[in-house]
């Protein structure tokens, strides 16, 4: 795999390129510092320097709401599955999303093996672009280890200054690259400016945003169970259900069948659900498992922080921060792991400084 | 199979609600192929004398002669539906329980006061049971649809009971709080498909309370956004002054 160059003026070209092939989605301004992944037909529309969009690009994996099967009682029980899908390149992907379509993948291709989301996923070609400095205050993607590329895109676009600097990490990227003409290959003098600038970074992303090291979550998880920090919360939530909406990692769906008005033919389709609803863990009888809404956000938090890590061996928060800037209660992700930290007496200001993780070199 | 008997009435409202069905487009043929309507004031003349197999009842329950024509549907239908807000919740119509009864009545009808006996607005399951609800102001076409479909299948339709922000975030919209503009979605059952903000007006709360509201935690929020609480408690008024009903029985 290789280091490919593209020009600053030739962005709208290959913008035009891929949407000759395909739907192109990219981050489009909305107002108000809102940005949402929309079809683009030219680069001009596409905003590069973005604060995470208001939905993740898991939008395109799992469509908020996604046909699963076609049914006809007429004669017999006739069920028809509907896998949907369409070419879609996703350009633009931060390094937080990036780690959450990875979550998702995980998730979905574990047996029994969700079709539907495969099929999209195959489907989609993925273009990141790297964050040179933070967001805003909201994000975490050093805690989590995800403010640098850790993999999951086909082509992954860092701003140079004067041009761009794509690493091309699948056959599919590399056809892009082929097929487009528009890109040179690296010198030996771009891959060092792109070295001095994730030295940069390093310095920029110096420590964890919160004082504890990353190894250390899931201790601080497993003392904090009972902790006041969700009593605080449940006084606080208003189980609006945006946390979990907007997490690019959150991938719970109800499934409801809709019949149509003769009643004997209908499709069954799946719709995001959250924990934080109200009904979510209510049962027949009128039981609710988890009526308080301190106890759904713990969940929320211990399905980022704790659960995943046995799963997955890996956490599923991104540290893209979506939960704490769409919050009604202005429940701040950052906040909540600082209290916790400070009520277990494990701060450690200095966390994450000369990580033990390596970083990749950004070198051949 | 026959087809059930479907017939429309109202109390006190606007007869939106009953218009909307008018206004259903393509989709009325298909929903007349399912159902026989046979008495709905606002498009026919005919009446029906018989049973009914669904009542849609529109609007709220203020004058004691509304009680006892309620009373006298509900014994001749086997199934009844509250049929939008009013209806659902008590709507707009709650509004008159801010006041005492005898000052309203006058304030409206002046010396003539008396010949218009009046009881304080309730919502229609707060007279009579209620076997489906479709609360909106106006409902919302897809949900009636949802509704009737369940009732053809003989399945119970409950009101969704996650808040209207649940299907806005769906939906991508910007958050109203963030123009600095009180909004009851993080209070308002949801079903409408966040209908009134995806068209930039903010929601009014006209589908009534989730039902384990933190009405407190939304009073924070405003605070957070320095807005007013008295206008968010105003605005919850609007619609769901009747919901004090539930609450004291």
């Amino acid at each position: 795999m290789q280091y490919n160059l593209l020009n600053k003026n030739q962005l709208n070209d290959l913008i035009s390129f891929l949407a000759r092939e395909q739907k192109v989605v990219a981050p489009v301004a909305q107002g108000l510092n809102n940005y949402a992944f929309t079809e683009i037909k030219n680069g001009i529309q596409a905003t590069l320097n973005y604060i995470p969009t208001t939905l993740p690009p898991k939008k395109y994996f799992m469509p908020q709401r996604e046909t699963l099967a076609t049914y006809d009682t007429t004669q017999g029980q006739n069920m028809d599955p509907v896998v949907e899908h369409e070419k879609v390149a996703l350009f633009g992907v931060h390094t937080c999303d990036l780690a959450g379509i990875q979550c998702l993948n995980m998730v979905f291709s574990e047996k029994p093996k969700d079709q539907n989301y495969l099929a999209r996923k195959n489907a989609i070609t993925i273009i990141g672009y790297e964050c040179n400095a933070y967001c805003d205050r909201f994000a975490s993607c050093r805690l989590v280890h995800n403010h640098t590329p850790n993999g999951g895109y086909d082509l992954f676009m860092t701003n140079l200054g004067d041009k761009f600097i794509l690493h091309v990490n699948t056959p599919a990227g590399e056809k892009i690259i082929e097929r487009s003409h528009l890109f040179s290959l690296a010198a030996k003098a771009d891959l060092a400016a792109l070295e001095r600038l994730r030295q940069k970074k390093r310095e920029i992303f110096e420590k964890n945003e919160i004082p504890i090291e990353h190894e250390k979550i899931p201790e601080l998880f497993d003392k904090s169970y009972q902790s006041k920090v969700w009593a605080d919360l449940d006084k606080r939530c208003v189980a609006c259900g945006n946390c979990t909406n907007v997490c690019p990692s959150c991938y719970c769906f109800d499934v409801i069948d809709e019949p149509n008005l003769d009643l004997t033919t209908g499709r069954r389709y799946r719709q995001w659900d959250s924990c934080q609803n109200e009904t979510f863990a209510k049962v027949a009888g009128g039981e609710n498992f988890r009526k308080e809404r301190g106890a759904r956000q713990r969940h929320r938090y211990y399905r980022k922080f704790r659960f995943p890590i046995e799963k997955f061996s890996r956490f599923f928060c991104t540290g893209c921060g979506r939960c704490s800037r769409a919050c009604m209660a202005k429940i701040d992700l950052k906040e909540t792991l600082v209290s916790l930290i400070k009520e277990q007496g494990m701060e450690n200001p200095n966390a994450g400084r000369q990580s033990t993780i390596a970083e990749k070199p950004a070198t051949f | 199979m026959n087809k059930p008997k479907v017939s429309f009435f109202d109390f006190a409202c606007c007869e939106g609600c009953q218009l909307q069905i008018a206004n259903m487009g393509e989709l009325l043929l298909d929903v007349l192929g399912a159902i026989d309507v046979v008495e709905f004031r606002e498009v026919m003349s005919e009446k029906w004398v018989g049973e009914f197999d669904v009542v849609f009842v529109e609007g709220s329950i203020t004058t004691p002669q509304a009680i006892e024509h309620i009373k006298r549907l509900r014994a001749r239908t086997k199934t009844l539906v509250a049929y939008g807000s009013c209806a659902a919740i008590g709507g707009v119509n709650g509004m008159k329980n801010n006041y005492k009864l005898e000052d309203i009545r006058k304030s409206v009808y002046g010396k003539d006061a008396n010949f218009f006996p009046t009881v304080e607005t309730k919502a229609i399951h707060q007279v009579v049971k209620v076997d489906y609800v479709i609360p909106g102001c106006p409902v919302y076409l897809p949900e009636v649809v949802a509704v009737l479909k369940a009732f053809l299948a003989g399945l119970p339709r409950p009101v969704p009971d996650n808040a209207v922000c649940v299907e806005c975030k769906l939906n991508e919209n910007i958050c109203l709080y963030e123009r600095g503009v009180a909004c009851l979605g993080p209070i308002t059952r949801a079903g409408c498909n966040s209908w009134c903000i995806n068209h930039g007006n903010i929601c009014y709360g006209c589908r009534g309370l989730v039902s384990n509201p933190n009405t407190k935690g939304a009073k924070d929020i405003l605070e957070k956004y320095s807005l007013s609480v008295d206008l968010i408690a105003n605005k919850m008024n609007m619609y769901n002054k009747c919901g004090e009903n539930d609450n004291r029985e």
